[in-house]
This record gives structure tokens, sequence and C-alpha cells, in this order.
């Protein structure tokens, strides 16, 4: 089995300087009870995520990544450890986040425009209607979803509606953001492009991010750190820091030799993690 | 368009069938117990220039006046129960029990409440239509989907933003379905509160002809009250067809 050239979990660092500590997991486990059995579905992971830093969670499926998202958001309690935000423990739903689950949870009686301005009715952001118009229709152009502000979330594809969250999500520019999958529904073509917009929009505001993806490109294409998860219990097998500058252009960094060997390093970690947990399931049946 | 029309000429080919084997059988035989379709027809006409418009107007305010009472209050107690895990639980055997009591059999106490007027028969359709309302929001705010609350909680939505953004819109598929139910009852409700004690509406119509033994006198009220409770339920497709638009785009799988 090759082992590289791996750093362990401890630099908490971005690429460019030391940075305050913006979430932080100590120690987290979870069981969840599925038919009266107790499953762990995450055990002892200890994480810290400077402030601004992307940070993506990769491993396979059922390892976990997306419950430690719904942690960061407050939405679940672990069963062992603590989650901070901002130095503070998470114990309520975390309104400080930008949530994107991997179900879109665009409201069903809502059109397209009506959904992704939802964030601007609420008393914490009012805004006049014609400023939310207004904001909207630049969302609307960032996503791809011109023609469609009127139809209802039924009436679009997969990938339009992860589009459509998309936009719901960033429209209010929270100042960090939880992806999960986000770009799991779209074509190629448009993932790419995606990418791209978010690459800039994270990079102009600023923004904290933790990205879940089973696709490693994508990680190391954005990520200032990649995080190698284990199959079921998911815990951390390896961490990377990925040096490239920001901003970033994932159209031509994906051809470059460097990211050949970060990707090629990184996914002899992950191989072994998704035959470990194919060969769980064949285990299980 | 062809196959539409061709459907409404066999339609009437039938019930002009029905008529005429109806007024046969009246002349042929006798019409002392099925009256005949002419006899019918002279005694609407009779009743549309006489009284018929106050009887009907009685009963439509006894419902509309119960309706506007019972379905506000129903819609809003199911929905607050419904999201309230520890109030649903402290009302949950009280409101089986009042369930399982057949509604209608409450009209006597009722009309000695409240008199030979309006009144009693407006409070059986509130109470009627606030059940059905009631049980139907309920199963609503239970069903409405967490993923959804919780994203909106996220965006910073207070608790009654979120109501009002997610349990109530999502809640409007059943509350409708409630409707399609309480208002055939609220008919029913009125009518029977009418035939039991009183002095006018619909449902006296037909026990005050049944009392004179005037046949045609109570197949022209249930004429009068078949057509008064199909309208009612055509305007309940039509409000549904408009509140309802993004649901039927699902269920098409659009």
């Amino acid at each position: 089995m090759p082992v590289l050239r791996l750093v362990h979990p401890e630099p908490a660092v971005g690429p460019t300087e030391a940075r305050r500590r913006k979430i932080g997991l100590e120690k987290v486990a979870v069981d969840f009870a599925t038919r009266g059995k107790t499953v762990r579905a995450v055990d002892g992971v200890t994480l810290e995520v400077p402030e601004k830093q992307f940070l993506a969670l990769v491993g396979p499926s059922g390892c976990g990544k997306s419950t430690i998202l719904n942690m960061v958001a407050g939405l679940l309690a672990p069963t062992e450890g603590t989650i901070e935000y901002d130095g503070a423990p998470v114990l309520a739903a975390n309104t400080r986040v930008g949530y994107m689950t991997q179900k879109d949870t665009l409201l069903p009686w809502r059109t397209v425009a009506d959904n992704i301005g939802i964030a601007f009715e609420l008393r914490c952001r009012k805004a006049s209607a014609g400023e939310r118009r207004e904001r909207v229709a630049e969302m609307i152009d960032l996503v791809g979803l011109g023609g469609f502000e009127r139809h209802y979330p039924a009436e679009l594809s997969g990938g339009m509606r992860k589009r459509a969250a998309l936009a719901r999500m960033l429209i209010y520019e929270p100042e960090t953001l939880l992806l999960d999958e986000p770009f799991g529904a779209l074509d190629a073509q448009l993932r790419l492009l995606l990418q791209q917009e978010l690459l800039h929009l994270v990079e102009r505001r600023q923004m904290t991010v933790i990205l879940v993806t089973h696709d490693l490109e994508e990680a190391v294409l954005m990520a200032d750190r990649v995080v190698v998860f284990t199959s079921r219990p998911g815990r951390i097998r390896a961490t990377r820091d990925i040096p490239f500058e920001r901003p970033r252009n994932a159209m031509e960094l994906r051809f470059r030799p460097e990211f050949s060997a970060i990707h090629e390093e990184l996914w002899n970690e992950l191989k072994d993690e998704f035959a470990a947990s194919i060969g769980g399931e064949r285990g299980a049946k | 368009m062809s196959g539409g029309s061709s459907l409404w000429v066999q339609r009437v080919f039938l019930l002009a069938a029905i008529l005429a084997a109806w007024e046969a059988c009246a002349r042929l035989v006798s019409d002392r117990w099925i009256s005949s379709p002419v006899a019918i027809a002279g005694r609407l006409a009779q009743w549309v220039a006489g009284d018929l418009w106050y009887h009907l107007a009685v009963t439509a305010t006894e419902i509309a006046s119960g309706l506007a009472i019972g379905i506000p209050a129903g819609v809003l107690a199911g929905m607050l129960l419904g999201r309230s895990v520890r109030l649903a639980a402290v009302f949950r055997p009280f409101i089986v029990l009042l369930n399982s009591l057949p509604i209608v059999a409450l009209t006597p106490l009722l009309i000695m409440w409240f008199g030979l007027g309006m009144q009693p028969k407006i409070v059986l359709v509130a109470f009627v239509s606030f059940l059905l309302m009631f049980f139907n929001s309920f199963s609503g705010a239970r069903a409405v989907d967490d993923e959804l609350m919780d994203s909106l909680e996220l965006m910073g939505a207070t608790a009654s933003e979120r109501f009002f953004k997610v349990v109530v819109p999502s809640c409007l598929t059943w509350t409708i379905a409630g409707l399609r139910n309480a208002l055939p009852y609220a008919l029913i409700a009125a009518v029977i509160g009418e035939m039991m004690l009183s002095r006018s509406g619909l449902g006296h119509l037909i026990t005050r002809s049944a009392q004179q033994f005037d046949m045609t006198g109570i197949y022209s009220a249930l004429f009068v009250l078949m057509v008064f409770g199909g309208l009612v339920n055509e305007a309940t497709t039509l409000m549904e067809d408009r509140l309802l638009r993004w649901r039927h785009l699902e269920t098409r799988g659009g």
C-alpha cells in the first residue's frame, strides 16, 4: 500500500497565513440507531477549519461526511465530543452558515425566482421587492437559469434544481458555506462553469467553505485542504494541503503536472477506502 | 373535440331515455309514488316564481356562516396541534372521542339550545366542518418536510416565519382535500338540521312536502338539492385547480 508524503491533521493553516479557527471538531463521534442496532457513523474526528479556508471532505459514501456538515449546521448533536463555531459550542441551528444539502430543499409551491429570493423576505435581512428582484435576476444569471424564473421546482431537471438551490444559498452571501455534493447532478460542462463561478465568489467574499464530494478532482481543484475519510465508521485517514495560488483558474489548473501528482497521491489513499466500503457492503449482505 | 361532443350527445340521450321511461311509468301505471317529470318541472317553475329563493337563501346562509366559523378554526387548530407534539398528545383522546360521535345526532340538543331559527344549523355546520378541517390540517402539519423547515431556520427564519412560509403552504393541499369533504358534509348537516325542526330551508321543503304526502314536492326539493350540491362541488374543483397549480405539475411528473 503506497503511503506518500501525507501531512497529518495538525497544521490547521491555510496556504497563505495563520488564521483564526472558524470551525472546530473535537473528538467527535456519532451513533445512529437503525433496526434496533447502534451503528457508529463517525468516530474520533478532530478537525479544525481556519477562517476563510476552503476545506474538502472526500471518502466513500456512508462515511459520515454529510453527518459532519449536519453537525456544523447545528441540525444534529454529536454522541461524543464537541463542535465549535467561532469559539462557541454549536447547540442550535447555526444561522451563520449557508447549507446546501444533497437533496435540494426548494419549496415546491414557490417558483424558481420566489425560491431564490426567499432569504430577503425574512425579517433578519428584509429587502424591498425591487431590490429583491434585482438580486434574484443576478443570481439567476450566475447559475444559468434564465427563462425559468416562473417555473416551479417540479418542472425542472435535477441539475436545474441544484442550481436553483445553490443560487438561493449564495444570494445572501453567508460567511460560511456547507456544500454537500453541490454539483452532483450536473453535466460535465456546466459543472466546470459552476465550479469556477463558485471559486470566484468564495475568493471575492472570503468565505469559509466545507465541501463534501465524491469527486477527488473537484476537491483538489477547489480546496485549500483535502481530508480523506475512511469507510464507515468515518475517521480521518489523511489530510493534504493543496498549495495552489488564489485566485484559481480551475480550467487551467487541471492540466498542471503538480495537480496530477496530488490527485494521484490522494487517490492512492482513497481507493483502499472505496474497496473497503464495497467489501463491507458485500460482507453485510 | 368531436369525442367530447359525441360524449355529450350520448349523455343527453341517456337523460332523455330515463325521463321518458319515468314519464311513461307515471302515466301508464301510477304517479302516486314516483310523481312525474312533467309534474316536477311544473312544480319547480311554480317554486321559482314563489318562495324557492327564500328557502335556498336560508340554507346557503346557514352553510356559509357555519363554514366561515368552522373552516378557519379547524385549519388553525389542526396546524397548531400538528406542529406541537405536546399539545397533540394532550388533546388526542378528546378529539378522537369527539370524532366518533355522529355529529348530526347533536341536532336535537342544538335545537333546544338555540331554537328553530338558523343558529342551530349554523352551529352544526361549523362543528362538522371544524372536525373535518381539523383532521386534514393536522395530518398536513405532521407531513411537513423537516428538511424544508431546517433550511429556512438556517437562513435565519423565526418560528413564525417558518410557520407561515413552510407549514401553511405545505398544509394547503391537505386543507383543500379537507374542503372537498367539508362542503358536502356541510350541506348534509344543514339539511338534516332543517328536516328535524324548522320553518325554512331546503330541508324544510322536503319535510313539509312529506307531511302533506306531496311526492312532486319531495322530488322537486331533491332536484334542487342535487343541483345546489353539484354547484358547490364544482366551485371547490375550480378553487383547487387555481390554488394547487404547483401540485398538479408535481403529480404529473413535469
